[in-house]
């Protein structure tokens, strides 16, 4: 699978999920169970780079979820 | 003057105590004052105090967290935060926290102080941590618009990168090291930066089940305490002998020499009495003092670091020095708080540091792979057992990694450590016993 | 020159790391690294170190506030310029370090320290912290700027400072007393292995804003955030929410952190515990944790005298009966935790029985206890 493909297969995916926007790294790593930690992470990282993904920080735990997706979104970003 | 009314708060003037509030009130004023162009509130410390007036009033928190902010591309380095009385307070509305990587042992020149204070006057709240309880810079407050303004400045300008946060690498921090100490046994500060740098991508990219932090203490007399606060303890430590000085300890007994640096000096504890000071509160009962030599059998020595934090002109750290590598440090929640568990007993730390960068990545892999969400390293090592975690490492069993060998029977033998495995023949078993 | 909203990418630097700590040692500090032989402290607060090259470096210790605002920052540069050829330290406890080269430079950057006081007229550079003494309490952020503080840190620590600051500037204690102060039992500042440790605790489980609840949170990631499972989710009035299994809550604020719907703070649940015997080195004795001896003192702004007193009590306690170089925890086992109770006069209350995972191992499974 191309880099392509990858980034489309985590978009589908949590496109799919029903009432939860946000994800731990280790919920992609089920997406790929071919691939080590390490692979996922950097394409992960590198959506987020792209604008397809963005992080949500509790402080002690990051959050991933598609950009702009998420009700703390509308609670935070009514500047 | 500040505009709010504060009584409570000025109850904490009192005292001889530097007060955080007087601080904050100049801090308020300074900014009421100032020519600088601010790009924040110009009222957002009056409105802090103000804030924190209400919340000793109330005696329950005004701010609520915020996830989404940050700088582009970064999982860590901003902790959100907003008020939840913005009608009252609105400087304060939102005011969220920078970390800034601080140096190693947090030296620093005044130049590169007041550039931090120049941006952070203009771009900030004026108000800081020096430093955060992981050790970086803490930039205390500013508006979402500015936290990409400030990072611009910050790596542009000051050449300097934000700290961790989040399920990412926590900026190790390090003791004062060889620039300031005779006891450091290796380089903290050298290694403490090499990797820093080596690892920024885990520093500000989710990388992990959760936080990890690498903590590096020069001897074992751990400054930053890194045996009950890091992942990763890096403690120095030596394998041969104590170098001795007699006519010093001499000195010392004969009363020229201060013991213990003069840390005891306050009070009159009497003459100094090496015998009941030193060589009886060895825990190794490992000296003997015969009125003129001290003896140490240093085979027997745990290098607990009595002896030479008394007699520092005295008594030496060995020559042949390096670190023991520990694991699994925690603060509680959620199995309760743990210290690293002695992993590697021994192992030179010399730059380029491979064969510990080898040995964090093996843990690393281990960790993403078996770490659940959010389970720090030290519980995935106590749910899956140390034996694991030692085969993880590809290390040895050694009696330095145990308190005591475990009291129960109850081993989990695997089949390969079982001569002639565990497939078996019934049927052989049958000519020989009965239905 | 400068970020470009409209075009954030442009010029971007990232992971560029921390600046060299090189660039900021002083001279003396750099031309001296790894020659160190052995110091000496010459007084509270005043530490000596002496080189293999003969060379000295003589460092000014002062308490700091954790907070600290650019003002002050800069009059701290003023400082170092004036002394110290503009360069400084900050120690891990918050301290400020000042250092010169020449023992004829001491006396007047002592005295320039000494006389700086703030409006309010209390010490900016309060002289001390070392040796067998208190150094500065070491904190989280609390009210200042935690969203889940079950107590202020600054105001605490202020108000326990002020009463002993004498022993801050001294030297007689057995053996050095590490103070620190955690604002929820999340521990940002891990607090879990000082002599005295002033934590932060709620007693009551999280408020529940049924009305506003799924409009404001993910419900998923709420239950998710709870570390012992205490979160299910519920329909209240029509309207998705969650409910909390009351018993099973550490109060640990979790949830709080993923859904503002769930408050947990409380003007009567929220308060003090304190926590003794703790220790990170492995001077003598080996690490170990600290030990809850007061389960709960309420919150009382603005100087906390019920949790000012209760350490006095403990603290002095320990200084008039422990032996030379004891740790307060060593003085506390040795003594025996029953006569701990005793001799600080602190009531022991079913609450310090440890009814948590591992509880057995810190009950008593013997007959040697003292009457």
């Amino acid at each position: 699978m191309g880099i392509e493909e990858d980034k489309q297969l985590i978009v589908d995916t949590l496109k799919k999920k029903k009432g939860k926007t946000k994800f731990y790294l280790k919920d992609f790593n089920k997406m790929f169970p071919d691939r080590k930690p390490r692979e996922v992470k950097k394409i992960v990282n590198q959506m987020v780079t792209d604008g397809l993904l963005e992080y949500w920080s509790s402080g002690s735990t990051t959050l991933i979820g598609l950009k702009g997706a998420g009700k703390q979104h509308d609670a935070e970003a009514d500047e | 003057m500040t505009k709010r009314k504060t009584p409570m708060l000025d109850e904490l003037e009192k005292g001889k105590w530097p007060s955080f509030i007087s601080d904050m009130k100049q801090e308020a004023e300074a900014r009421e004052k100032t020519s600088v162009d601010l790009q924040t509130p110009k009222e957002c410390v009056d409105d802090l105090l103000g804030l924190l007036e209400l919340t000793y009033v109330d005696k329950v928190v005004h701010w609520k967290h915020g996830g989404i902010v940050g700088v582009f591309g970064y999982g860590g380095g901003v902790i959100g935060r907003y008020c939840d009385r913005p009608d009252e307070f609105p400087g304060v509305r939102d005011f969220h926290t920078m970390r800034v990587n601080q140096p190693s042992s947090k030296f620093y020149s005044t130049e590169y102080l007041r550039q931090i204070c120049e941006l952070w006057e203009r771009r900030g709240s004026g108000l800081t941590n020096m430093h955060g309880s992981t050790g970086d810079i803490i930039l205390l407050g500013t508006t979402t618009p500015q936290l990409e303004e400030v990072f611009w400045e910050l790596t542009d300008n000051l050449d300097q990168d934000l700290g961790g946060s989040g399920s990412n690498l926590r900026t190790p921090s390090c003791c004062i090291g060889k620039a300031r100490c005779e006891f450091a046994c290796y380089d903290t500060q050298a290694i403490c930066t090499d990797f820093t740098m080596e690892y920024q991508d885990e520093l500000h990219r989710p990388a992990f089940p959760y936080k990890f932090k690498f903590k590096f203490d020069g001897c074992p007399n751990g400054c930053v305490a890194s045996i009950a606060r890091s992942d990763m303890s890096i403690i120095g430590t030596w394998r041969d002998d104590i170098r001795i000085d007699q006519e010093a300890v001499k000195a010392y007994v004969g009363g020229e020499l201060k013991p213990n640096g003069g840390a005891h000096s306050g009070r009159d504890w009497g003459a100094f009495d090496i015998q009941k000071e030193v060589v009886d509160l060895c825990p190794t009962g490992c000296m003997g003092w015969d009125g003129s030599k001290l003896n140490i059998d240093n085979k027997e020595c745990t290098r607990c670091m009595h002896c030479i934090n008394v007699m520092p002109r005295a008594l030496r750290i060995g020559e042949d020095t390096g670190a023991s590598i520990l694991f699994g440090a925690k603060a509680p929640i959620l199995e309760g708080a743990q210290m690293s568990t002695l992993t590697v007993p021994f192992m030179k730390i010399e730059e380029p540091y491979e064969e510990l960068k080898d040995l964090v990545e093996k843990v690393w892999d281990y960790w993403s792979e078996e770490g659940k969400n959010r389970e720090r390293l030290g519980e995935l090592m106590q749910r899956e057992g140390f034996q694991k975690f030692l085969e993880v490492c590809e290390l040895d069993a050694d009696p330095r990694m145990i308190q005591e060998p475990r009291s129960n029977p109850y081993i989990f033998w695997k089949e390969e450590d079982v001569e002639g495995g565990w497939d078996r023949d019934i049927k052989a078993f049958r000519k020989k016993h009965q239905k | 020159m400068g970020y470009d909203p409209k075009d954030p990418l442009k010029d971007r630097i990232t992971d560029i790391g921390p600046k060299d700590y090189k660039e900021f040692l002083p001279s003396v500090i750099k031309e001296n690294y790894g020659k160190w032989l052995y110091h000496e402290i010459l007084e509270p607060g005043v530490l000596m170190h002496v080189s293999e090259t003969g060379a000295k470096v003589y460092t000014v210790r002062v308490g700091g506030c954790r907070l600290m605002s650019v003002t002050h920052i800069r009059e701290i540069c003023e400082i170092s310029d004036k002394h110290c050829d503009g360069y400084l330290r900050f120690t891990t406890r918050n301290n400020v370090e000042f250092m010169v080269d020449d023992e004829a430079k001491l006396k007047p950057l002592m005295d320039d320290l000494e006389g700086r006081e703030f409006a309010g007229g209390s010490k900016k550079f309060p002289r001390g912290g070392t040796g067998a003494g208190l150094t500065n309490i070491v904190h989280t952020q609390g009210w200042i700027h935690c969203h889940t503080p079950a107590i202020d840190a600054s105001g605490v620590v202020k108000a326990v400072m002020d009463e002993l600051y004498d022993d801050f500037q001294d030297m007689r204690f057995p053996a050095q007393v590490r103070i620190s102060l955690a604002c929820c039992l999340n521990m940002c500042g891990a607090v879990h292995c000082s002599d005295i440790a002033i934590l932060g605790i709620h007693r009551m489980p999280p408020m529940l804003d049924h009305e506003h609840l799924d409009n404001m949170c993910e419900i998923p990631l709420a239950i998710a955030a709870c570390p012992t499972g205490a979160i299910k989710p519920a329909t209240v009035n029509g309207k998705k929410s969650v409910a909390v299994k009351n018993e099973k809550c550490m109060f640990c604020g979790n949830c709080y952190t993923m859904c503002p719907s769930m408050p947990l703070a409380d003007e009567e649940g929220s308060g003090v515990a304190l926590l003794v015997g703790g220790k990170i080195s492995n001077r003598i004795s080996q690490p170990k944790f600290s030990k809850v001896v007061v389960p709960f003192i309420p919150n009382e702004p603005p100087r906390w005298p019920s949790t000012v007193e209760a350490i006095k009590k403990i603290l002095y306690a320990y200084v008039d009966d422990a032996k030379k170089y004891e740790r307060l925890g060593d003085w506390a086992e040795r003594i025996g935790w029953e006569r701990f109770f005793e001799k600080t006069e602190l009531p022991f209350t079913g609450h310090l029985i440890d009814d948590y995972r591992f509880a057995y191992t810190t009950w008593r499974q013997s007959t040697q206890f003292k009457f």
